[in-house]
């Protein structure tokens, strides 16, 4: 059995095509749900994208407006996804799922794309790869966050996509899907960060495919002469073609793709996608340690009292750490492991969190699990930081349910206590990780 | 000003016509049990001056209210609207900017009331299906009509007329009250209804205004039609008529009693999400040979709202005993919380789905709805209130059938101008248990105001303790191996040897 199961996973093909079959599976699972039962399995969000889908491609709006997505209410994304979600509008049931269909094979092709990334940079036997991408390929709450329909997976290609790319020294690949990954959900703007700094001559040198170019000779030489230059000819030196042409393709296509929208679907667009992140005021209980502070401070009249207004400052720590200091302290050393703890950062220290955003961050896990302490020691890290992460969402959901199903008034002190002991145990998380970026080089 | 009087009692109250005094411009008799309207039409120049400036701003102006306490109906008055007070209104010109004159009116009336202006606190209802329904919709709880009747004593009454006085004050005990304004007819009509009861029978009319008084009772003629009342009894225009004169008479009555009862109560637990179940003892439709569905109507104050999207699918509607969401108003915010909105909330109008066999079976219709979040409060729990609604059948009449204005009819109720011209309403009455409100009282958890003093501080340390170790973890690492990768270090190290 235990064989069998290693069998499965330790080689490209069975590993991939069980990984489809989940999917199929929990796909198939869901329409007949979803026929039979009052209760869905398909997740709200995606018939906020299907109706969002219909509005967008309906030749007469009911409305008398301009056909639209945002004629959806509660549809904030790009229409970009609106338009992936077209075949969705055909009749029939297999169309209807066109879009879970979409976000699964999303799945699989970030899988793929992790898998590569282990084979050719990390340098790792395929079957050892094998069986690290399936920890995302054959995670059950991956495979269920995309066949209920949420398109979280898409993202989960475009930063692997983007990695990968980085990695391959593909300048212009990578500030195409760095820019378009920010047009579609913002917060793959704190990899820019981290991807410039990594872009030094030496990566850069370091080509995946060795051959010694004139360009690759004269990049050696810049970098020797590195050493002994002042600070002003170190930052003279910062600014290399490749970071410049990164720079420019990824705000290029960031800045083209709103122009695009915004002259198709005008204000709505921007309200939507943009501006309600700065004006929402996430007063509805989450896993966000500012949670019940914003509740608190939301309501007109309370803040008067409170001496510093926290909540108004809080993504200083939050970008300080997802967007500078990890960075500048890990890009270097290990860019998919120091990726993973920027998204930890930022999901960790963001004012709302919900289980869909820790998806966010388990794409990349395959990728540092391999060298990490979590795993190398199981019984005083992996263990305890994984029965401790579950540990406190169950804590969290506890009071959550009390709250929402039983009416009972847990904001303070049980949903505030959970939430702020599972950003400690999250903390603590992402100390091992920062710290692992401290181990010898793969 | 007119004045219409109307006594409606049943066959078993009746009196003696010989006994009714009518002298000059007045009339009196025994005391009579019997449900009474009282009806007072006012041209603009009669009212106070507020209100004049007002209505000449005004297209249509409709009030209506219904009291919390359950109450019997009798006689054509038999509509129903959900406890509370309903206001319906066409400004006189589109463009004009609301200044908020009819918030600030319906205020100085009916006491406290959270309204601002039309713009952000009325729903607008839809034009396009008939042409009858008012522009804007507003809708507030509201027990007692106590500071509608001070604000008529003070206001409107002339200070030496008793008569408008006590009239006012009778208002208190009123089962419903009318006001309705138009354009077209530029009169104002104030309704009130008095439920069944001891009524003194001493009526002094004004002079020079007509007052008439009728004394009805049922009456089923030989040929009446299911959508008809019919009703006999005694007609006496005062300063008029010397003698009461004997009417019989049938008007198509677009409201009936459907002789059925209902009663709602929130399931529990309650959560944030509580479910408003309707009980039914049976799922008879009031007549066979027409169609019949059967509908609630629900005035959802702005804490508590219904998700047109989750009422979208069939199996879920149906394992609730709901055939389909009709009408709900536009827009319904899914997200924001109670604070930060000024709508006053949303209608709702559900056609239920009763057991398929027509059994007398007792049965439920369950809605699912969401509570929004509310300011922090001490206790950690506010109480909202929602209004039960109105539930009756809707019922198709035959194809050619008119529906003249009777003299009792009673329009803009929210929900007639949803339906078709040929729909007749079957009214269910809402039975709470014995002494009980026609008003839910909601607890909703909230913030513990007691319990939240150091959250700012509490959280600010927390996270700052979180951010210092995670910044520590990194200084760390960076003392130890700087930023560099650390192949290209050790490359160095071996140069350096």
């Amino acid at each position: 059995m235990a064989s069998g199961i290693s069998a499965v996973v330790s080689r490209p093909l069975p590993l991939f095509g069980a990984a489809a079959i989940l999917r199929v599976g929990m796909l198939l699972y869901g329409l007949w749900q979803d026929a039979n039962s009052p209760l869905k399995y398909t997740d709200i969000d995606y018939l906020v994208f299907t109706d969002a889908a219909r509005f967008t491609f309906s030749s007469s709006s009911a409305w008398g407006a301009e056909a639209s997505p945002y004629t959806r209410e509660t549809y904030r994304y790009t229409p970009l996804l609106a338009w992936l979600m077209y075949p969705t509008t055909w009749s029939g049931t297999f169309w209807f799922s066109w879009g879970k269909m979409l976000f699964a094979a999303a799945d699989l092709l970030a899988g793929y794309l992790v898998m590569l990334v282990l084979q050719q940079h990390l340098h790792m036997p395929t079957d050892r790869a094998c069986r690290f991408a399936s920890i995302w390929l054959l995670n059950p709450m991956v495979a269920t966050i995309s066949t209920r329909g949420s398109s979280e997976g898409l993202l989960g290609v475009l930063v692997t996509a983007l990695l990968w790319a980085v990695l391959e020294r593909r300048v212009v690949l990578a500030g195409a899907l760095l820019g378009f990954g920010v047009h579609f959900k913002i917060y793959p703007f704190v990899y820019a960060p981290a991807v410039i700094w990594w872009m030094d001559v030496e990566h850069m040198r370091m080509a995946p495919v060795a051959s010694t170019t004139p360009q690759d000779r004269e990049r050696k030489a810049e970098s020797e002469a590195m050493s002994d230059r002042t600070l002003m000819q170190k930052a003279k030196g910062f600014i290399t073609t490749d970071r410049v042409k990164l720079t420019l393709v990824s705000l290029a296509t960031f800045a083209g793709l709103n122009a695009a929208m915004y002259m198709i679907y005008g204000m709505p667009f921007l309200a939507h996608t943009f501006l309600h992140h700065v004006t929402r005021i996430d007063h509805r209980h989450n896993f966000s340690p500012y949670n019940v502070l914003l509740y608190m401070t939301s309501v007109p009249g309370a803040t008067s009292a409170a001496p510093l207004r926290i909540e108004s400052i809080a993504f200083l720590p939050q970008l300080l750490l997802s967007t500078v200091l990890i960075p500048l302290v890990g890009a270097k050393k290990d860019l998919p492991t120091t990726m993973l703890a920027q998204t930890f950062a930022f999901v960790t220290f963001n004012k709302v969190c919900t289980s869909q955003y820790f998806l966010w961050y388990m794409v990349f896990l395959p990728l540092y699990l391999p060298r990490s302490s979590l795993l190398h020691r199981p019984a005083t890290r992996g263990v305890p930081a994984l029965a401790l992460w579950v540990a406190g969402q169950a804590l969290w959901l506890q009071q959550g349910y009390e709250l929402e199903f039983l009416g009972h008034s847990t904001f303070v002190p049980g949903l505030w206590a959970a939430a702020q002991t599972f950003f400690l145990v999250n903390c603590w998380i992402l100390g091992i990780i920062v710290e692992d970026l401290a181990l010898p080089g793969q | 000003m007119r004045q219409r009087i109307t006594f409606f009692h049943r066959h078993e109250h009746g009196i003696e016509p010989t006994s009714l005094k009518i002298k000059g411009r007045s009339i009196s008799g025994p005391d009579l049990i019997a449900a009474r309207e009282h009806r007072v039409t006012l041209s603009l120049d009669e009212l106070p001056v507020e209100l004049q400036e007002l209505l000449r701003e005004s297209h249509e102006l409709h009030i209506r209210w219904s009291p919390s306490l359950s109450h019997d109906t009798l006689g054509p008055w038999n509509s129903r609207l959900p406890p509370g007070l309903h206001v319906f209104y066409t400004p006189q010109n589109d463009g004009v900017v609301d200044t908020g004159r009819l918030c600030a009116m319906l205020q100085t009336a009916f006491g406290e009331i959270d309204c601002s202006t039309t713009t952000e606190s009325f729903t607008k209802l839809p034009n396009d299906r008939f042409s009858h329904s008012t522009a804007f919709q507003y809708f507030h709880t509201l027990d007692s009509l106590s500071p509608l009747s001070n604000y008529i004593s003070q206001h409107a009454c002339a200070s030496d007329d008793s008569k408008c006085k006590s009239w006012a004050k009778e208002l208190t005990k009123a089962a419903s009250f009318d006001f309705s304004y138009d354009t077209i007819s530029h009169v104002v009509k104030t309704t009130a209804v008095w439920p069944e009861g001891r009524q003194t029978l001493s009526i002094d009319s004004y002079p020079d205004h007509r007052t008439e008084v009728g004394i009805l009772t049922p009456d089923a003629p030989a040929r009446l039609e299911s959508y008809e009342l019919g009703v006999a009894g005694l007609l006496t225009v005062l300063g008029e008529d010397t003698k009461p004169s004997p009417v019989l008479f049938a008007f198509p009555a677009r409201h009936k009693d459907a002789d059925a009862s209902f009663s709602s109560k929130f399931l529990k637990p309650l959560g944030l999400h509580p479910t408003l179940q309707l009980q039914f003892p049976t799922s008879k439709p009031p007549i066979d040979d027409a169609y019949c569905s059967l509908h609630a109507y629900l005035t959802l104050p702005r804490t508590i709202f219904a998700d047109k999207y989750q009422l979208d699918d069939e199996l879920f509607l149906a394992s609730k005993n709901l055939t389909a969401l009709r009408y709900i108003s536009q827009p319904v915010d899914l997200e924001a919380p109670d604070y930060a909105m000024k709508l006053w909330g949303s209608s709702v109008l559900l056609e239920l789905q009763p057991p398929k066999k027509e059994s007398n079976q007792p049965w439920t219709a369950e809605i699912p709805l969401h509570l929004r979040y509310l300011s922090p409060a001490q206790g950690g729990y506010r109480s909202i209130s929602v209004p039960w609604p109105a539930v009756f059948w809707a019922c198709t009449a035959e194809d050619g059938t008119k529906f003249p204005s009777n003299p009792f009819d009673r329009i803009n109720l929210g929900y007639d101008g949803l339906f078709g011209p040929r729909t007749l309403f079957w009214h269910v009455d809402p039975k709470p248990e014995a002494g009980g409100s026609l008003i839910h009282k909601v607890p909703v958890p909230v913030l513990d105001l007691d319990k939240s003093a150091w959250i700012s501080m509490g959280t600010a340390a927390v996270v700052l303790t979180g951010f210092m170790f995670v910044v520590w973890k990194l200084l760390s690492v960076y003392l130890r191996t700087g930023y560099s990768s650390q192949t290209s270090k050790k490359e160095a190290e071996k140069k350096k040897q």
